[in-house]
């Protein structure tokens, strides 16, 4: 079908370089893995803008790259038996004004222990806010399996939160009292 | 011990889970390797452009050099009809000729007699 959409590969990478390292950092807990795939990511876009067909269908098929490549890095780290997440811990890389609230930071540490699937699902969830069938689409999984992904990570997350609630209390008061 | 309601549970986590800044070199190192790839392209574009052309010329060639031979069949088709239409009228004129000449030769042998 004919579409009109001309796309801009400058104002895509403008739009959306935010949400694609975001995913990326936050699946590998590696700024500069992340950094790395979110290069590939664009220039497989690039490759790729002739078949998109609207901003909306360019913003899904980024989604669903970042997740497809951050899901084969850790993968492929695995295999190597690397630890990933020490970065996000120490803010490795990350300027000052980058960095999230020491919070977040904590949040952040507990969704890194929460295994693939359901680490994949909330950070669709809670950082690009979709609906779980916008996420079944993006991963390409049943909505089942998703629904159960997204609220088994969430009690796991927060029982995890829980079982550290005096050290989260502490830092959620310290971070609304900035 | 219990956590807070899962409502501000979920209103945190959308606030830690925000999206965070690009590095600020990640646009200009991913068009730097963009533009490291365009002369691969460029010359894929320059090959496709060369056989485009290439193809047009044969096409145009093809088209001109059928139209100078249908021009020549058809003159050569005009010739032969003009040539045969002026034979057809040399006989027409030498048979008129040959029916005078004997029309001729009977008055001459009537007025001898």
């Amino acid at each position: 079908m004919a579409h009109d959409w001309q796309p801009d590969f400058e104002q895509l990478v403008d739009e959306y370089q935010s949400m694609v390292f975001s995913l990326a950092w936050r699946m590998t807990g590696d700024r500069g893995l992340a950094e790395e795939i979110a290069q590939d990511v664009f220039l497989e876009l690039d490759k790729n803008l002739g078949k998109l067909e609207s901003a909306a269908h360019a913003c899904f098929w980024l989604r669903r790259v970042a997740m497809s490549r951050s899901a084969d890095a850790l993968r492929r780290r695995k295999v190597r038996g690397m630890d990933l997440w020490v970065e996000i811990d120490e803010g490795h890389g990350a300027k000052a004004e980058e960095r999230t609230s020491p919070l977040g930071n904590r949040l952040e540490q507990l969704l890194s222990t929460l295994p693939e699937p359901h680490r994949a699902a909330l950070v669709l969830r809670y950082q690009e806010d979709l609906t779980p069938e916008e996420i079944a689409a993006t991963l390409a999984s049943p909505l089942a399996t998703v629904k159960s992904n997204l609220q088994r990570g969430l009690k796991l997350l927060r029982a995890k939160a829980s079982s550290h609630l005096r050290e989260y209390m502490r830092v959620k008061e310290q971070a609304s009292g900035l | 011990m219990d956590f807070e309601p899962m409502e501000d549970f979920e209103r945190d986590l959308r606030q830690a889970f925000e999206r965070r800044p690009a590095p600020p070199g990640l646009k200009r190192k991913l068009m730097e390797k963009r533009r490291a790839k365009w002369p691969q392209r460029a010359n894929r574009h320059f090959h496709f452009v060369l056989w485009q052309r290439l193809a047009a010329s044969v096409a145009l060639v093809a088209v001109l050099g059928g139209a100078a031979a249908w021009r020549n069949a058809e003159e050569r088709h005009k010739g032969e009809e003009a040539r045969r239409q002026v034979l057809t009228a040399l006989r027409i004129t030498g048979h008129a000729l040959n029916q005078m000449n004997a029309q001729l030769a009977a008055h001459d042998r009537a007025a001898q007699e």
